[in-house]
């Protein structure tokens, strides 16, 4: 009998790691627009169990060019052979229940593959919004800051902007970023949080938004995939 | 099949629910998907999916921006109309997780319509239609719901390409418009409607109407055959959302319409009308983890159609097709609907929605278009002043066609927040 569960609040945690970090960046930028919310979750269940359902192909992502603290490389071969967990964010971000979210979601992450035994298997990836600002040092920052294990988390940004785009593009990830009245970058980027699990061989397996993204659920759903039997499996149908 | 056991106990839950009365209204306008960026206060425009009429305007279904800004000049005016070719029985409209699209289904020959809303969000521009629903999802026909998902809508149809009947079933189709998988209704509650998700307690709805056989057959000419009347849904699934497994049918006989879950974090709740047995449903989470559905009020012999629900979960709209009439339920007590309110809206009321700050209604007036009597069709506007709902204006779309589901938009850009929201709730954890 699958029981439910009442998990601590990751946003709860998310605001004391905003708190205790302190500014997020020598970049003053304004705050933002409050025309939307999001939400407001607590998640009280106990995710199915891994196997026990399906995660049909949503989209396929090819291989992109990104740099590694100024090393350059492509995508595929950060994640190949591996299930890679990709987020977009970028260090300047304040906004409660988008990046700081996101990337305490990611910390949770990486706790959990190491525990679970799978780092052999799965990569985290999170991608800068922002290729202009955030530089290898402020990517290093900020890592350290979310207290990533760089051989298991890898941040990365794109070579220029137009790469940036197609990445974008590729993934289904909105960015739009914000002028102020008289036309200027504010600095800010207006974006809906999405986590993306990548399968051995770059289908989009399931998309995680604000509301639900429970590190147990990714979990689950990286062991569903890994123990998918069989080339079929491990190699969905093309999407018509 | 197995229900699942909760171990949080319904009493918890009720003292959590009190406390929770500290916490400000976290809804949106108001209905909408979990997943989905919600305009938190005045809406700029309303897009309204209607139906094209034969000698209106050019004949042809079209996406319709009303102005809804006050102090506008074009107030409560239609500025901007999007046909699309032809008419395909223009029914319901979601947009996607971004906001940025706009998907709009026809119930006739199951064309899908998607429209960019972010690039000028006063003019919606149709930059993608689907005409291959009903291959690509092995024969689902009649697109009813969209309701956004991450990176993807989550679709519930009405009926099969292969009888007619209502035996149908869900599909899913990413954002870049390619399908991704169909889910059958399970054989013993074949029927199709309505599908919503409660992403907290991973639970998800889907309610039950009727197959194309009937939803395009001449509503007088239906009412007579009794076997067709006898070809409606009379139950409402719970699902496990993530699993896309059903685990519990409820028995709601009657043709269960709209669902609308609670909005408020900690009131596992639901409600629902039937539109053949006029009834005001409750579906509520039990002790035992179960889900169970009770009677909380009768609407009469009016045909409820469409329901919306306040943000603090207090008040259920309920607009009635027969007598046009627009009633309030008090929901405070969710166990018990006690009207609190009635407006004629006139013929044929159909559509409501509620902003999110919960002062403005809005209301349509066509259902199917064979169902409809002749107009005039319109959308009007309400707000709540000193406890009553007054008129603010008329939008007479006699000119433009039959208006139907309302979607709200903003001319302002996306960007989440909530922490103030998440501080208060911390707080009173």
């Amino acid at each position: 009998m699958t029981r439910l569960r009442r998990w601590r609040p990751l946003s709860s945690l998310v605001l004391l790691a905003a708190l205790a970090a302190g500014p997020t960046s020598a970049h003053e930028r304004p705050p933002a627009e409050e025309v939307y919310i999001q939400g407001d979750f607590t998640p009280r269940f106990t995710p199915p169990a891994p196997g026990t359902y399906e995660l049909p192909a949503i989209t396929r992502v090819g291989s992109f060019p990104v740099l590694e603290r100024g090393r350059a490389l492509r995508t595929q071969a950060l994640l190949a052979g591996k299930i890679g967990v990709v987020s977009f964010i970028y260090t300047a971000c304040s906004e409660t229940l988008g990046c700081p979210l996101a990337s305490e979601a990611m910390r949770r992450i990486q706790h959990q593959v190491a525990h679970e035994g799978l780092r052999e298997r799965v990569v985290l990836l999170s991608v800068t919004f922002d290729d202009v600002l955030d530089r290898a040092s402020e990517l290093d920052a900020y890592a350290q800051r979310w207290g990533a294990d760089r051989s298991l988390w890898h941040f990365v940004r794109a070579p220029s902007e137009q790469s940036l785009e197609a990445m974008l593009a590729g993934f289904g990830q909105d960015r739009t970023k914000l002028y102020d009245a008289h036309g200027r970058f504010t600095g800010r980027y207006r974006h809906t949080l999405k986590v993306f699990l990548v399968d051995q061989r770059g289908a989009v397996r399931n998309i995680y938004s604000t509301g639900f993204l429970v590190p147990q659920v990714v979990i689950n759903d990286i062991k569903t995939v890994l123990n998918e039997r069989g080339p079929d499996r491990l190699s969905p149908e093309e999407p018509r | 099949m197995n229900a699942r056991r909760f171990r949080l106990p319904l009493t918890a839950a009720l003292m959590t629910l009190s406390l929770l009365g500290l916490s400000p209204a976290v809804a949106d306008e108001t209905c909408q998907s979990p997943f989905l960026p919600k305009v938190t206060g005045q809406e700029d425009y309303v897009y309204v999916w209607t139906l094209g009429v034969t000698g209106v305007a050019d004949g042809n279904d079209s996406l319709v921006t009303v102005d809804v800004r006050p102090g506008s000049p074009t107030y409560g005016r239609v500025i901007h109309r999007a046909p699309v070719r032809g008419r395909h029985e223009a029914h319901h409209a979601g947009f996607t997780d971004d906001r940025r699209q706009l998907w709009a289904g026809g119930l006739d020959d199951s064309y899908i319509f998607v429209f960019d809303v972010a690039s000028n969000p006063a003019k919606p521009r149709l930059v993608k239609t689907i005409t291959s629903f009903v291959k690509d999802t092995g024969g689902l026909v009649g697109p009813h719901t969209f309701y956004a998902l991450p990176g993807r809508t989550l679709i519930s149809a009405l009926s099969n390409a292969t009888d007619g009947s209502g035996r149908t079933g869900l599909a899913e189709y990413g954002n870049d418009g390619k399908f991704i998988r169909t889910i059958w209704m399970p054989k013993e509650a074949p029927y199709g409607y309505d599908v919503r998700v409660n992403v907290n307690l991973n639970r998800m709805l889907t309610s039950s109407f009727a197959g194309k056989k009937n939803y395009m057959r001449p509503f007088g000419e239906l009412t007579k055959d009794s076997e067709a009347m006898k070809a409606f849904g009379d139950s409402v699934i719970v699902w496990d959302f993530h699993a896309r497994k059903p685990l519990q049918i409820l028995r709601v006989p009657g043709a269960p319409l709209e669902l609308r879950w609670a909005l408020q974090p900690n009131h596992h709740y639901a409600f629902t009308a039937t539109a053949l047995t006029h009834q005001l449903v409750l579906i509520y989470l039990k002790e035992d983890g179960t889900w169970a559905t009770k009677t909380i009020a009768d609407i009469g012999e009016n045909i409820p159609v469409d329901i919306s629900l306040a943000p603090d979960d207090s008040k259920v709209y309920v607009n009635s097709f027969m007598d046009g009439t627009l009633r309030v339920y008090d929901v405070s007590n969710p166990f018990e609907g006690k009207l609190i309110e009635q407006v004629k809206l006139g013929e044929m009321a159909n559509m409501v929605s509620e902003s999110w700050d919960g002062k403005r209604i809005y209301a349509t007036n066509s259902l199917l278009s064979q169902w409809d009597k002749p107009g005039p069709y319109w959308l009007k506007a309400y707000a709540w002043e000193g406890g009553k709902l007054v008129p603010k204006f008329t939008t007479d779309f006699t000119a433009v066609g039959r208006a139907h589901i309302m979607n709200f938009g903003t001319a302002a850009p996306i960007v989440a927040r909530g922490a103030n929201q998440i501080a208060q709730r911390t707080r009173v954890r």
